[in-house]
């Protein structure tokens, strides 16, 4: 029989997101062109060549190495790609995604990458067209809502903040925009240079719909220990209890 | 018993659930003032930049944090943040509910009032560093001290203005 790996403990609606956040087997909700990603990305211009930094593999004639032989690199790798970034920050009002499982998913489903994990932010890197594939995925999947996670390169500040009164993250660099129609609007990439087009990049979640794909423990949504007066730990905290103990005590070595 | 005066001043902080629209600012703010009673108020939230601060993008305008132009009490004057708390000191409690209707009215979404203190009553050394000796006490509490001289917080009662001058 195959082997099934094992994600995140819990029975409760959170468990169940992070298990799929870290499985990679998420919904697909929207579909947002390439070229309005990579612009957005802000790396190259929709179309230019990529930059790179080393000739393409097969023309560098690699050293004998079987390790080498054992991996096959990825498309960016072979290419001989520039290493670029994506970084994402994460609205703590119910957003489907946040730092940590992002980075699971990074770590765990994307080959090539670099996840960097921040409180308020969280930072992929890889070749230029890994990470372009990697960023169109967590825009169109569920790990993404429009109105709650959006790409910031830099002056990320908002995850922590209340929302706008239109339920928007609050950006301060306005590099989204809520349309008339109801749609989110990407004005600027994510370093807050304005984009040639308003890229259109689909209707937010309802608050409801936002609460049932979050990943986030909170008192005011899934509590991750049950509510006063009825305390039931998920399975989660028994979990970390048990990494902590095993931690502390014996390194993560008990024997 | 000790009874608490009613003519002594408070502090009460707004705080609305949300970051407020220009517009939903205005309307607050108005009827705020509407209310009366007001000895000292103060804006507050997280920053507008004008231009892009830093990375790759940075002087780059900001039109949409531009030309935030709120009219309250026939004055108009110009955002530098966005809404999220307002802080004021009330002549006496009187005023208080109708300062909770007023922000019943204007808001589209709850809110909290809190009662306490919000503003210092004697100087910091950074107000002393900037500003030296303030001479109308209320301006303290009013200014934040890490801001540059655009980015005062601005008193249009008489007597209340401060120099704007950088030090």
């Amino acid at each position: 029989m195959a082997y099934t790996p094992q994600f995140y403990p819990g029975s409760t609606s959170v468990g169940i997101n992070r298990r799929k956040h870290m499985s990679g087997n998420v919904e697909k909700l929207r579909d947002i062109p390439e070229a309005d990603v990579v612009a957005i990305m802000g790396h190259r211009a929709p179309g230019a060549d990529y930059s790179s930094t080393h000739p393409p593999l097969k023309e560098m004639g690699e050293p004998d190495c079987p390790v080498r032989q054992a991996v096959e690199p990825t498309p960016g790798a072979a290419a001989g790609d520039r290493v670029r970034y994506s970084q994402w920050t994460d609205s703590m009002y119910f957003a489907p995604s946040i730092p940590y499982f992002r980075s699971y998913w990074g770590a765990i489903n994307c080959k090539g990458c670099d996840p960097g994990t921040l409180s308020g932010r969280q930072i992929i890197e890889a070749r230029e067209r890994d990470i372009e594939k990697y960023t169109k995925t967590q825009y169109d999947s569920e790990m993404t809502d429009v109105a709650l996670c959006s790409m910031r390169g830099c002056t990320v500040h908002g995850h922590s903040l209340r929302l706008e009164e239109n339920g928007m993250q609050f950006d301060m660099l306005a590099r989204t925009e809520l349309g008339n129609d109801g749609n989110v609007l990407g004005v600027k990439d994510q370093v807050g240079i304005p984009l040639d087009k308003k890229v259109n990049l689909g209707k937010p979640m309802s608050e409801a719909e936002a609460k049932k794909r979050t990943t986030i423990f909170r008192f005011d949504g899934v509590p991750m220990s049950g509510t006063i007066g009825a305390r039931k730990p998920d399975e989660a905290v028994e979990m970390t209890h048990h990494m902590w103990e095993l931690r502390t005590k014996w390194g993560y070595r008990p024997e | 018993m000790v009874t608490a005066s009613d003519t002594e001043s408070i502090q009460v902080e707004i705080l609305p659930q949300r970051y407020l629209m220009p517009a939903t600012a205005q309307k607050l703010l108005n009827a705020i003032y509407e209310n009366g009673g007001i000895t000292r108020i103060m804006v507050h939230g997280p920053n507008l930049p004008r231009s892009v601060p830093y990375g790759p993008a940075k002087g780059t305008p900001i039109e949409e944090n531009r030309d935030l132009i709120i009219e309250v009490g026939g004055q108009a004057f110009e955002l530098a943040v966005k809404v999220g708390r307002v802080r004021l000191e009330l002549e006496s409690e009187k005023y208080l509910p109708g300062l909770r209707a007023a922000c019943e009215r204007a808001l589209p979404f709850t809110f909290q009032i809190k009662q306490g203190k919000f503003f210092h009553n004697r100087p910091t050394i950074s107000d002393y560093a900037k500003y030296g000796n303030v001479e109308d006490k209320r301006i303290l509490g009013l200014i934040d001290p890490k801001a540059r001289k655009d980015k005062l917080a601005i008193l249009s009662e008489e007597k209340v203005t401060i120099e704007d001058e950088e030090r």
